[in-house]
């Protein structure tokens, strides 16, 4: 693996954005600002910043062909499992990639959550809450942009790569809405301006004319804001090549797996390596409510070959510690197995992982029985795993912000933090 | 093959992770049956059907014989023409080959009418409810498999052998096709298909010589890789002689044969996702593939193996095909899915002239998975994933 | 000042046969004023200058038809030297039919929010078409909202049921949306236990949701094309009380509460016939029997009667905050004692004249928008986006559907459109432009305590999306005036200013524009250039 890494890579692309940073005060006369602002640097250098990485499996993985296997019951399936590289946890064949790296990983199997449909399970294990009409609460990603964020990175803090959930920012506001890129990775619409540089810059002057003169008279936040962020937008024009990873796929291509998921993965690595806090990548396909073997077999191989790539990769850059890998979707699967050869929607007892930062590795947290039916050992509850995500980032889940009048706190009041996995 | 009122004559319940597979063992009244818990049984049935002991329902029988070895699911069961010999392809990566009539290792016992039992003690007394459901299972003999054909590393879910007996193909999930000697038990080709494409389908000319494999990927997410194909292969050496899904789609430029969105849509209506069950005609001149996975229509074509053109679309299972055979005559092509139902069509026009089964259940039927044509044609045998094997005599 | 005393005597006089409400109008924009004023004394603050001619129309146009002035209308209306034109530009928009469309937009936005809950609740033109009627007719406001409490007829024909049909089977979330949107009162706590510093208790709120536990959303078919609902009412059925949401045990049935009026008395119903039989359900396809009795009429004529102790209060505090920024009380769905008023007054005597005025909402905006407080201008250096004691003019963000409908007319896009003899488009339905983007991205500026933001994603919109289509080259556009007119580039200029930003240019702007237009090479763009500057600059993207 580690001939695939070689250790100056890290260093290259270090130097790679230094030297942009110099391009970039060379067209400061456009006040376009730097790649990072230097308080950025001085963050990053001193690695206080927390980064999250949420691998979404949209539709709802199966646990029964993930972690929680239950061989020879009736509700096992077709997989067998494996050993890991914790000597004690095993894992279903279809992960060995994982499996050795379970070391890394804290894996909770007691998952206990309170939306059972695709639209509700995906806002509740992107918000922590159930929908409703009178608040609109904030995704993960936009919680970690505003708590771990760099206020003035060029970068945007809260990045999905062809993922779900549309909750977005909510009550903390659009500055920390989803940056979406397209299914490949690659910059959306709209983010790219169309015209020629000179161009680009002769229309900024004239505008930077008007917003001067109405700035000196109207000291209203609002318009104050609004400067800010058009300010951002542009200087986003600098930071582009952080989303050109062409080259790199190149390099990274075998190790991530030759798929497009991995090169998701990799496209995150990326960007929280420039500086992203918050990157969310997903992969679809899991709702198996047909043929769910022959739909997981298809899917998590893929997976299990990009996460453990990814994982390593962070790992090897010295930046897993400060980077929380998150891996969840909506629902898990039902134990039963339907006569369509399909598992359908469950949340009585599924699972998730975390690794990295302020997590321990090697864990399996909670238990199901012996069927899979119900949670034996300590229930999570998405209250209690989201409270869990915060605390692992540095962020205090209790922190409020308001819908009106109301505080919301950011996991769900009566929450209980997983204390055991957490480093 | 003729049918004239055909009568559902037995139904045997394999109470389990479902049956996948049935074969005639050389006569009408023996038939194996397979199953997705890597389980196999042989039953003797007799002469005339007893009185059943459920009103609607054909009578039950006990198997005789479980054959022992997979460890994983059973995905078909062969039968050669004398009976004696069985061949079974499963998911724990091996082929075994059973000697039917091998004497016996050991003793069983198996209950496999479970669901049977709770229908007949309900509403019955405690005590009446404890006497069906406590009463002892069936005693099977048991025996071990003859011989293990190893080569495979992954699921193996196509299987097909020529008419006269000698070579047997198998496909597995890792995209590799084996050509096997079945006297020698040695491999006379192989080959790999695309990476993280898997072979769903198998079967080889009469005269062995040729073979068809269906390949599908069950995710698009890999770059490049065309998602599907079906291809004809000469099996002595191992080399395509003919991409059926180019001689499908003549518009396709060859470069635009990747995994893209475009040509998804192409090749899905033809192969739907992927041709699940593949079996060559007996003169050699046709070959019949269905569509499998969850679609509407579930259909078979029936591609001339000279041009590679499909010359008919035939038949129709609402949410995908299992399984398909040809009579003897080449007359008719039988069919089943996953709408509980054995189709026959006639092979000159593509009418549907007799079902067997029939749909059942809500939105979602269950499947027969596999059929079987007894020697003397008389009767078709399916493996249907409610836990039963269905026989029908095809003329009553 | 005096002026607009005597002006408003003037016309006192020429209308008093026709009407004997001006007298209190004047008696009432005069009180606001002195109450304002009397304020800033106290706390020592120090107001902003009188808003400029500009300003106001720009910012009265925006609040009352929710779009910018046409140039001709801006043209005239800054060239008029008479001393009234303010008062009778108010006038003239009041009556003008863009006051009906753009009041419904707000109130439809109020009840439905952007992403209402519900089935079909996103397709309602139903509902904002007899909306917009009701503002059309001059309905009263708590007549209008008694229709919707009361929710007859289906959602297409009617309109009015869609609101029910956001809370399909959720009294509880029902309750809290009526009492905060109809009586600014938050009782959402008093959801899962009793409020820990307010009146509210647990059993307030479950007394207010029994009236809501019997109905039913019924779908009645396809009426002209749509899905329709309508709202049906059970003869029987009660809300069960468990407790505290913290003391509960699992599988507890609770006990039964009976509707109570919120602060008063438990409603008194009529004994039900003997051998009344509910359906379990309302049969689909047609319009459900009412009820023998109906609760939620009972709580509709409970709200939205004169005597209500919340009603009236909640909505002039409202339409206060609409047209000057922020509620006398802040948040406007908090009147809670725990929230008190800054000018106490002040709201006493808008929810007392409201009444008076049998809640006619035209009155009292015109009231409103007539102060002086409301025309104050928005330079200077406080930095609120809505000063405590109103004074400056507030900043508020145009919302999506009064930034592309200005851009229509900015760009000279309407006067295009009409040129070219083509159909009128729909409102929001352009060629070439995808109205979704515009509320995906304009559409939720702010926080969740109504403090813009602004993303990024607005700004490369701004920059980069389909704004640029709405800048039209077609004959009539502002495009092709500057491309093609022979008049001096100052004039160009001048007509640039006043049809994008309704002001005219001062000379500075002049001199920058005329130079930036004048040069020889690549004119196009900088005609282009030159338009999307203003359209999309801080001064254009607020209502300030």
């Amino acid at each position: 693996m580690n001939s695939n890494c070689p250790i100056n890579e890290h260093l290259n692309r270090r130097s790679l954005l230094k030297s942009s940073l110099v391009t970039a005060s060379g067209a400061s006369l456009m006040n376009w600002g730097g790649l990072f602002s230097s308080d950025a640097h001085a963050a990053e250098a001193g690695k206080k910043n927390k980064h999250c990485i949420l691998i979404w499996l949209n539709g709802g993985c199966s646990q029964f062909e993930t972690f929680d296997m239950k061989i020879g019951r009736p509700t096992g399936g077709l997989f067998r499992d494996i050993s890991t590289n914790t000597g004690e946890s095993r894992v279903c064949e279809l992960m060995p990639n994982i499996a050795q790296r379970m070391d890394k990983l804290a894996v909770i199997r007691s998952m206990k959550t309170s939306q059972i449909d695709h639209p509700g399970g995906i806002y509740l294990m992107h918000t922590g809450y159930q929908e409703t009409a009178a608040v609109r609460f904030p995704e993960i990603g936009a919680i970690v942009a505003k708590y771990c964020g760099e206020k003035k990175s060029d970068l945007p803090n809260f990045v999905k790569i062809s993922s779900n959930g549309n909750a977005g920012a909510g009550i903390i506001g659009p500055q920390y809405s989803p940056f979406s890129l397209d299914k490949d990775g690659r910059l959306p619409t709209f983010s790219e301006s169309y015209l020629a540089t000179p161009i680009e810059t002769r229309r900024h002057g004239l505008r930077d004319f008007m917003e001067e003169r109405y700035a000196k008279a109207h000291k209203a936040e609002p318009a104050r804001m609004h400067r800010e962020s058009y300010d951002r937008a542009r200087r986003l024009q600098n930071v582009r090549q952080a989303f050109d990873v062409d080259s790199e796929w190149e390099k990274y291509r075998d190790r991530y797996g030759n798929s497009k998921l991995g090169r998701r993965l990799m496209t995150a690595r990326c960007l929280v390596e420039a500086g992203v806090s918050f990157v969310e990548v997903g992969q679809s396909g899991y709702d198996t409510h047909a043929d769910n073997f022959e739909g997981h077999k298809s899917l998590v191989p893929t997976m299990d070959i990009g996460w453990a790539a990814l994982l390593d990769d962070l790992s090897e850059r010295g930046l897993l510690q400060d980077t929380l890998v998150v891996w969840m979707g909506e629902i898990g699967r039902t134990p039963r197995i339907n006569n369509r050869s399909g598992r359908d929607h469950y949340v009585r007892s599924w699972s998730t992982a975390l690794a990295g930062a302020g997590v321990k590795g090697g864990i399996v947290y909670g238990e199901s029985d012996k069927d899979g039916i119900d949670v034996k050992d300590k229930p999570v509850t998405e209250g209690d795993f989201f409270g869990t995500v915060y605390t692992a980032l540095g962020i205090n889940p209790l922190e409020e912000n308001y819908a009106g009048v109301r505080p919301i706190p950011l996991a769900p009041f009566g929450h209980t933090v997983v204390k055991e996995i957490l480093a | 093959m003729e049918i004239s009122k055909p009568a559902h004559i037995w139904q045997l319940s394999f109470d389990g992770d479902w049956p996948t597979s049935v074969a005639f063992l050389g006569s009408s009244r023996k038939l194996a049956a397979g199953s997705r818990d890597g389980r196999i049984f042989v039953w003797d049935l007799p002469e005339s059907p007893p009185e059943s002991q459920e009103k609607d329902t054909p009578p039950d029988a006990a198997p005789v014989r479980q054959l022992v070895g997979h460890e994983n699911g059973v995905t078909h069961l062969i039968a050669t023409d004398d009976g004696k010999t069985l061949i079974s392809s499963s998911l724990d990566r091996t082929i075994r080959i059973w000697d039917v009539n091998a004497e016996a290792t050991g003793k069983g016992d198996v209950i496999l009418d479970k669901p049977a039992r709770e229908r007949l003690s309900n509403r019955k007394s405690a005590a009446e409810k404890a006497a069906i459901l406590e009463a002892p299972g069936a005693t099977v003999e048991t025996i071990g498999s003859q011989h293990t054909l190893e080569g495979h590393k992954d699921w193996i879910k196509a299987l097909g052998i020529s008419a006269d007996g000698r070579r047997l193909i198998s496909g597995d999930d890792t995209c590799l096709t084996i050509v096997w000697n079945l006297q020698t038990k040695k491999q006379i080709a192989s080959w790999h298909g695309y990476q993280r494409v898997w072979v769903t389908s198998a079967a080889l000319s009469p005269d062995g010589k040729t073979a068809f494999v269906g390949e599908f990927a069950g995710r698009r997410s890999s770059f490049d890789v065309p998602a599907a194909q079906a291809r004809l292969w000469d099996a002595q050496k191992g080399q395509m002689t003919l991409d059926l899904l180019k001689v499908w789609t003549p518009t396709v430029k060859d470069e635009d044969r990747v995994d893209s969105y475009g040509y998804g849509q192409a090749w899905g209506k033809l192969l739907s996702r992927g041709l699940v069950c593949a079996r060559f005609s007996p003169d050699g001149t046709l070959l019949a593939v269905g569509q499998g996975g969850e679609t509407d229509k579930g259909q078979i074509h029936l591609v001339n193996v000279e041009s590679g053109k499909i010359e008919r679309t035939v038949s129709g299972h609402q949410s995908g095909a299992c399984d398909v055979r040809f009579s003897a005559d080449g007359r008719l092509v039988l069919s089943s899915g996953r709408d509980t139902v054995i189709r026959v069509c006639q092979v000159a026009d593509g009418k549907e002239i007799a079902t067997l089964g029939k749909a059942r259940g809500g939105q979602f039927k269950d499947w027969f998975y596999g059929i079987a044509i007894s020697p003397d044609e008389q009767f078709v045998a399916a493996a249907d994933i409610a836990g039963l094997v269905h026989v029908w005599q095809l003329n009553s | 000042m005096k002026s607009f005393h005597f002006v408003a005597g003037f016309v006192c006089v020429a209308a008093v046969a026709a009407s004997t409400v001006v007298a209190d109008a004047d008696e009432l924009r005069a009180s606001i004023d002195q109450r304002i004023e009397a304020a800033w004394q106290v706390n020592k603050v120090k107001q902003a200058e009188p808003a400029t001619d500009a300003e106001f129309l720009r910012r009265v146009f925006l609040d009352l038809h929710g779009v910018i002035p046409s140039r001709e209308e801006a043209a005239a209306f800054l060239d008029d030297a008479s001393p009234d034109k303010r008062s009778k530009l108010i006038d003239t928009l009041l009556e003008h039919p863009r006051f009906a469309i753009h009041q419904s937009d707000v109130w439809d936005l109020i009840y439905f929010t952007r992403n209402p809950p519900g089935y079909d609740t996103d397709k309602r033109q139903g509902f904002q078409n007899w909306l917009r009627e009701q503002f059309e007719n001059d309905v009263p406001y708590n007549e209008w909202v008694k229709s919707i409490l009361r929710a007859e007829g289906d959602t297409v024909k009617n309109g009015s049921p869609m609101f029910y049909v956001m809370y399909k089977s959720q009294p509880e979330d029902a309750t809290e949306a009526i009492t905060q949107k109809f009586l600014g009162i938050q009782l959402q706590c008093a959801r899962c236990h009793d409020h820990p510093f307010e009146e509210w208790k647990q059993t307030d709120f479950y007394g207010f949701a029994g009236f809501l536990s019997r109905l039913q959303v019924v779908d009645v078919g396809t009426v002209d094309k749509q899905k329709a609902y309508a709202i049906g009412e059970m003869n029987t059925g009660d809300v069960l009380f468990t407790g505290p949401v913290t003391e509960q045990k699992r599988g507890q049935k609770g006990e039964p509460v009976k509707p109570k009026f919120l602060g008063g008395d438990p409603l008194v119903e009529p004994e039900l016939p003997e051998d009344v039989k509910d359906p379990r359900n309302f049969p689909n396809g047609k319009q459900p029997p009412a009820p023998h009795f109906s609760r939620k009429n009972a709580l509709a004529d409970w709200i939205t009667s004169p005597d209500n102790p919340y009603f009236a209060r909640a909505a002039a505090n409202r339409i206060w905050a609409q047209f000057m920024g922020k509620g006398i009380v802040h948040p406007v769905d908090n009147l809670s004692p725990a929230n008190p008023p800054c000018h106490p007054e002040l709201l006493d005597e808008l929810s007392k004249e409201l009444v008076a005025h049998k809640f006619d909402l035209k009155w009292l905006i015109r009231e409103i928008v007539n102060s002086r407080a409301y025309q104050l201008s928005a330079s200077g250096d406080n930095t609120e986006a809505m000063p405590l004691w109103f004074e400056r003019a507030r900043y508020r963000p145009l919302s999506a559907e009064e930034l592309f409908e200005s851009w229509l007319l900015a760009s000279g896009y309407q006067d295009a459109h009409k040129a070219s003899g083509k159909e009128p488009e729909d409102r929001f339905n352009v060629r070439g432009f995808t109205w979704d983007y515009m509320r995906r991205f304009f559409g939720r500026p702010n926080d969740g305590m109504g403090n813009f933001q602004g993303g990024m994603q607005e700004h490369l919109y701004l920059n980069n999306g389909q704004i640029h289509q709405l800048i039209s080259k077609d004959k009539g556009s502002l495009y092709d005036y500057l491309a093609t007119s022979e008049s001096p580039m100052e004039e160009r200029v001048e007509r640039l200013f006043l049809q994008v930003l309704s002001r005219k240019p001062d000379a500075e702007e002049t001199a920058q524009f005329v130079t930036h237009l004048s040069a020889e090479d690549d004119q196009r763009n900088r005609i282009h250039e030159a338009i999307w500057t203003l359209m999309s600059c801080s001064e254009f993207r607020f209502n300030h």
